[in-house]
């Protein structure tokens, strides 16, 4: 191809051009964007010819081809204002109120945003994660967190049983706490130590609005010379705090876990009825939510783990993550959270 | 449990009203759940009659009533649709009490009304609706005071009793907590005092390691006696049932009182009459008091008399020694049973009772003795003709309370405290009033508490009862480094880039069907079973997050939901040599419109494969060495054909690909434009770097020159794929980036073959490029692309 022919194609790409753009009714802008001014269109195509004629014809050519371009694609906003807007009267201009495109919204679950920031408190205070396995041996699950065998404790922990075995022919259960990561993290390191660990347990429990039979945990473990209650109060009112802020406050009361001992059982002050009395839906006018089980490190439970408890004592402190997501996300059915309906999940930010 | 204000008020010497109790038991970790108030607390409430009704002048649906009350005769405006003339009714004064306060005199529609016809709901029963008047039998006198008709007004407290309170269980145990713990005066239950010297019955115990104590009394004389009116209703108040028979209700009565268990033989129906504690041997029979056959074991404890098993101890009676109202002599046993015996028993034979409730958690060794007395007193107040003939304590291994050594400086270490050494010696003392005050202190364990071995155990009841307000807030944690976990740690980057990339996060059960496995073609052989499923539904562990990710599309889709974009991070279970194996995934499935929703210029369309793999390859880069393959074997719930494997380093990264149409179709959708795909996080995390700094890549430098771009379009046949050509770009001089821009196939291409276009981008570090550089480039590229596919220009 000469510049001649050349730009006897483009004159006719022009003309083509405004046949068709000034068509009633109208044609789709996108269509005609494609056709003349797409990668593959007819004036693409021409300009991509150019690499054919001779370097200095070229670049007038090129210059041409260009305002061609510039000139059909002015065209085309304009006629994509008119079909694209609710009416003639903003035909001069685009319609800016109109939806823009729309980016996939995705979202992390309620239980995994509460996880992540209870773990965040964990990390603050100096803990590090550890890991355990979700199909456990009654060992760690049970006996060595001072749950003997025909225990009455282990009612309180209806068990899923699975058909693997133990080294020791014991049945392999689900695990049914986060605690036995306590007795996996001191078997593998000396005193002094403190990790946490969160993560999914199961309860062979019927499931209802508070009830579910796979659900999430998390605790921390610290062990230490001198460790003590007192140490333990501190850390749980520092962990709430931070989560809660610094106007509310915690309460012990004595509570009963077999691996600790003494037990307790901590409240925070009502957030949501800023504690006063009244009928809060939420804490039933107590002014008082329960949060978090604590105590100090059972004696028992640092014997199975070769730890001196005349010399090394510690404490542990752990909560259900469901607790926490009810709460803060304002959810009364613990069976929201595993419905998993897009409607409400799209919600969390 | 519950437990019932009036009868713990019978062992506490003036005791506070019901809300302070229920606090200091909460106090001491004994959590009252709920304070019930039952029976009747009105007051000025009268029984009358109905003399004459006649219309409000003023209402329709009101009515003006003359009512005699026994002391005379009142006009009262009424509302209530069941009323007729002659009926008996509860009548309220003004003045009376009634469940919203004091009764004022009122003018109803213009008619003054004298007083209130009441309802129940009116007066504060419990249960009581209000829908209409309480209406009584005719028989009722009139002129009674009417709160002399119900139950005396009380409180019924819930308390939460947890697997280490076995010393709370009765009303007794309760009281006495209360009294040690806040100074109250306990008061002792009146018991049958005594002695007999007969030997009608003869005790064995055979196996006195699971059987330390026997208590027995024998009595006669006791036929027909019946269980007195307040004791049933203190039954019934508890939740049980009466009978009307002493000997069983006097039973159950003793257990909810002092909270140890008794069980009454009918000793005409005991061979012997003998008592022998022994296990059964195999292959005994027992018919229960619930006439239930049980087959017994030599791991459970019977209570047999000289021919079989009379009960399986500590859990259930036996049928056919059990007391009838026929019944005229019996033997009341009040024992001590070792607790995991009776545990085992009651799991095996699957019967729970309030009996081995109590066993399995213990029971105080010196209280068997005192709970026959009882029972035996109860029974004579309501038989008077009875006797007592045989009193026997069989003990063959006595209780020797355990000496625990205090020293203060333990107990404040423990608690982090500063609690005096006096304060801690009260508490002891209250405790066990024996204590010496010298030290070392040997707290010699009271027999109700053998919960308490050390001094930790100790600890919490001195913190109990300082309270546990007195344990300051002071930390001597020192400060130290924290790390996460390498799963943890790209665990949660893969979810936010999910999350990013538009996927909502689900978190489903890890339970699937024998169904969902086999329309998932998974191997069965694989997976690991739960031996006691909630129900078929939960059978087996997840082999693959798929089941669950499709359980919520489907879920979706049902309500109205045309486009899901969803993930999941969890575990995935398998059976490996017997044992077991888990792994984290995150795995995603994409099916509807894309964009959701669809936009309004156009420009939608369907999600499609390469939807799917454009986000992978967005998720995955800058990871070192990813890429895909195919395949060598797929996952069967892919389309054939319609699957890729990942690749990071020389591991397998997962998979991603279209649901095979069988997958789909045994969940019900509709069509498999389906595309997931499943992700071992483990692929990742043995990469990821604890330090920071050590995961961040050095930034590469870019040119400071121009770069220049070329378009290639070639015809080649369609059985070289594009990664082959992909392979062929790296190492041409200068060559930034290779990109596919256009795929074709029909008009002027031959059949088996397709057109594609590529565009050439070039930067050199050291200079611009002219037209002569980049032609010789991209010939050489050329040449490369004819030589190895047989590709050729196209024209």
């Amino acid at each position: 191809m000469n510049a001649i022919e050349w730009k006897g194609k483009l004159s006719a790409i022009r003309d083509s051009f405004s046949v068709s753009i000034t068509k009633e009714p109208a044609e789709n802008p996108e269509a005609l964007e494609l056709h003349f001014l797409g990668r593959k269109g007819e004036l693409a195509l021409l300009l991509r010819d150019l690499k054919d004629i001779p370097l200095e014809e070229r670049k007038p050519l090129g210059a041409l081809g260009n305002t061609a371009k510039q000139e059909m694609e002015a065209k085309l906003a304009e006629l994509k204002g008119a079909t694209g807007a609710a009416g003639p009267a903003v035909k001069a201009g685009i319609d800016l109120t109109l939806p823009g495109w729309p980016f996939p919204k995705g979202s992390l679950h309620p239980l995994t945003h509460t996880m992540n920031r209870l773990a965040e408190g964990f990390l603050k205070l100096g803990f590090t994660m550890a890991d355990g396995p979700l199909i456990e041996d009654d060992y760690h699950n049970f006996e060595a967190l001072n749950f003997p065998p025909f225990h009455p404790a282990r009612d309180m922990q209806d068990t899923f049983y699975v058909d693997a075995k133990d080294s020791g022919g014991k049945s392999l259960l689900l695990r049914t706490q986060t605690s036995g990561v306590q007795i996996r993290s001191m078997e593998k390191q000396d005193p002094p130590l403190r990790v946490f660990h969160t993560g999914r347990v199961f309860r062979s429990e019927a499931v209802d609005a508070s009830h579910s039979f796979a659900f999430h945990q998390i605790e921390g473990l610290y062990v230490d010379k001198g460790v003590s209650m007192a140490d333990l109060k501190w850390t749980v009112d520092t962990f709430i705090k931070d989560l809660f802020g610094s106007a509310v406050k915690t309460r012990f009361n004595p509570s009963y876990f077999p691996f600790v001992e003494p037990g307790a059982e901590v409240d925070m002050s009502c957030i949501f009825c800023k504690s006063a009395a009244g009928r809060c839906p939420v804490c039933k006018g107590t002014g008082w939510l329960e949060m978090l089980g604590a105590g100090v490190v059972h004696p028992n439970v640092l014997k199975a783990c070769k730890y001196d408890p005349e010399k090394w004592s510690g404490f542990a402190f752990g909560a259900g993550i469901e607790r926490f997501a009810m709460l803060l996300y304002g959810i009364s059915d613990m069976r929201m959270l595993y419905e998993n309906d897009l409607r409400i999940l799209k919600q969390v930010q | 449990m519950k437990i019932i204000y009036s009868w713990l008020s019978d062992f506490i010497e003036n005791p506070p009203p019901p809300e302070e109790l229920a606090a200091k038991l909460s106090r001491i970790g004994l959590k009252v759940e709920e304070i019930k108030k039952t029976g009747a607390s009105f007051c000025g409430v009268r029984v009358g009659q109905i003399l004459k009704i006649d219309k409000h002048p003023n209402a329709d649906k009101l009515a003006l009533v003359d009512v005699n009350d026994g002391s005379g005769e009142l006009r009262v405006v009424c509302g209530a649709k069941n009323i007729a003339a002659g009926q008996k009714i509860l009548f309220a004064r003004v003045g009376a009490l009634l469940a919203e306060g004091e009764l004022k005199k009122a003018k109803i529609r213009g008619v003054e009304s004298e007083g209130m016809i009441c309802s129940a709901a009116e007066l504060g029963l419990e249960g009581g609706d209000n829908t209409g008047i309480l209406v009584l039998p005719d028989t009722t006198p009139v002129g009674v005071d009417a709160v002399t008709l119900f139950p005396k007004a009380d409180c019924a407290l819930e308390v939460e009793m947890l697997p280490n309170q076995s010393h709370c269980l009765s009303h007794y145990a309760l009281a006495r907590e209360l009294c040690v713990f806040y100074g109250f005066k306990l008061k002792e239950a009146a018991v049958f005092s005594g002695e007999a010297s007969g030997n009608v019955v003869q005790v064995n115990i055979n196996v006195p390691d699971l059987c330390p104590r026997y208590g027995a009394i024998v009595m006669n004389g006791v036929r027909g006696a019946k269980t007195p009116a307040w004791m049933a209703d203190r039954l019934r108040a508890m939740g049980s049932n009466p009978k009307g028979n002493i000997l069983i209700d006097g039973s159950n009565y003793v257990m909810y009182e002092l909270g140890q268990p008794t069980h009454c033989f009918d000793i005409a129906k005991l061979s012997g009459p003998k008592i022998i504690v022994r296990r059964a041997l195999p292959g005994e029979m027992l018919k229960t008091l619930e006439n239930q056959d049980l087959k017994l074991d030599a791991g459970m404890l019977v209570i047999a008399d000289a021919s079989k098993p009379a009960a399986l101890a500590g859990v259930m009676g036996g049928l056919e020694t059990a007391v009838s109202d026929e019944t005229g002599a019996i033997l009341i046993e009040s024992a001590r049973f070792h607790p995991p015996t009776v545990r085992l028993a009651s799991k095996t034979t699957g019967i729970k009772s309030e009996s081995s409730y109590r066993f399995e958690r213990g029971t105080d060794p010196e209280l068997a003795m005192k709970a026959a007395r009882r029972l035996a007193a109860l029974i004579l107040e309501a038989a008077p003709g009875a006797k007592v003939e045989q009193i026997t304590d069989n003990c063959p291994v006595k209780y020797e309370p355990p000496l625990v050594e205090i020293e203060p400086a333990r107990v404040n270490a423990i608690l982090g405290t500063g609690i005096a050494d006096g304060e801690i010696y009260a508490c002891l003392k209250a405790f066990q009033p024996a204590l010496k005050d010298a030290k070392p202190w040997k707290f010699s364990v009271p027999s109700y508490r053998q919960d308490i071995e050390t001094v930790w155990d100790a600890s919490e009841e001195i913190a109990r009862y300082v309270g546990y307000d007195v344990i300051p807030s002071a930390s001597h944690m020192p400060m130290r480094p924290s790390t996460i976990t390498p799963q943890w740690a790209v665990g949660l980057e893969m979810k936010n880039a999910l999350a990013g990339l538009g996927f909502s996060e689900v978190y489903n059960y890890d339970f699937i069907s024998v169904k969902e496995m086999k329309a998932c073609a998974l191997y069965a052989d694989f997976a690991l079973e739960v031996k006691n499923p909630l129900s078929s539904d939960y059978q087996f562990l997840r082999q693959t997050l798929l089941t669950g990710l499709l359980r919520t599309l489907r879920y979706n889709l049902n309500r109205g939901r045309e486009s899901v974009q969803i993930f999941e991070s969890g575990t995935v279970y398998a059976k490996k040599d017997g044992g077991k194996t888990e792994e984290v995934h995150c795995a995603g499935l994409m099916s509807g419109d894309f964009p959701e929703g669809g936009f309004w210029r156009g420009g939608q369309g369907t999600v499609d494969f390469y939807h799917l793999k454009g986000m992978m390859s967005r998720l995955f880069a800058g990871k070192g060495g990813f890429r895909f393959e195919k395949p060598k074997d797929a996952p069967g719930y892919f389309q054939p054909g319609l699957c890729l494997e990942m690749k990071l380093g020389g591991g397998c990264a997962g998979h991603i690909g279209r649901l095979s149409p069988a997958v789909a179709a045994a969940f019900d959708f509709k069509d498999n434009n389906i595309f997931f795909f499943e992700i071992p996080l483990s692929c990742m995390a043995a990469a990821w770097k604890p330090e920071f700094w050590q995961k961040i890549a050095k930034i590469k430098p870019v040119s400071a020159f121009p770069q220049n771009w070329r378009d290639l379009s070639i015809v080649l046949e369609e059985k070289h794929e594009w990664y082959e050509l992909e392979r062929a770009f790296p190492g041409v001089q200068d060559l930034a980036s290779a990109r596919l821009i256009d795929v074709y196939k029909g008009k002027n291409i031959p059949a088996g073959s397709r057109s594609l276009t590529i565009r050439f981008t070039f930067s050199s570090m050291t200079g611009t490029l002219n037209d002569a550089d980049v032609g010789a480039r991209m010939a050489a590229i050329l040449d490369k692309l004819t030589k190895n596919f047989g590709a050729r220009l196209r024209s």
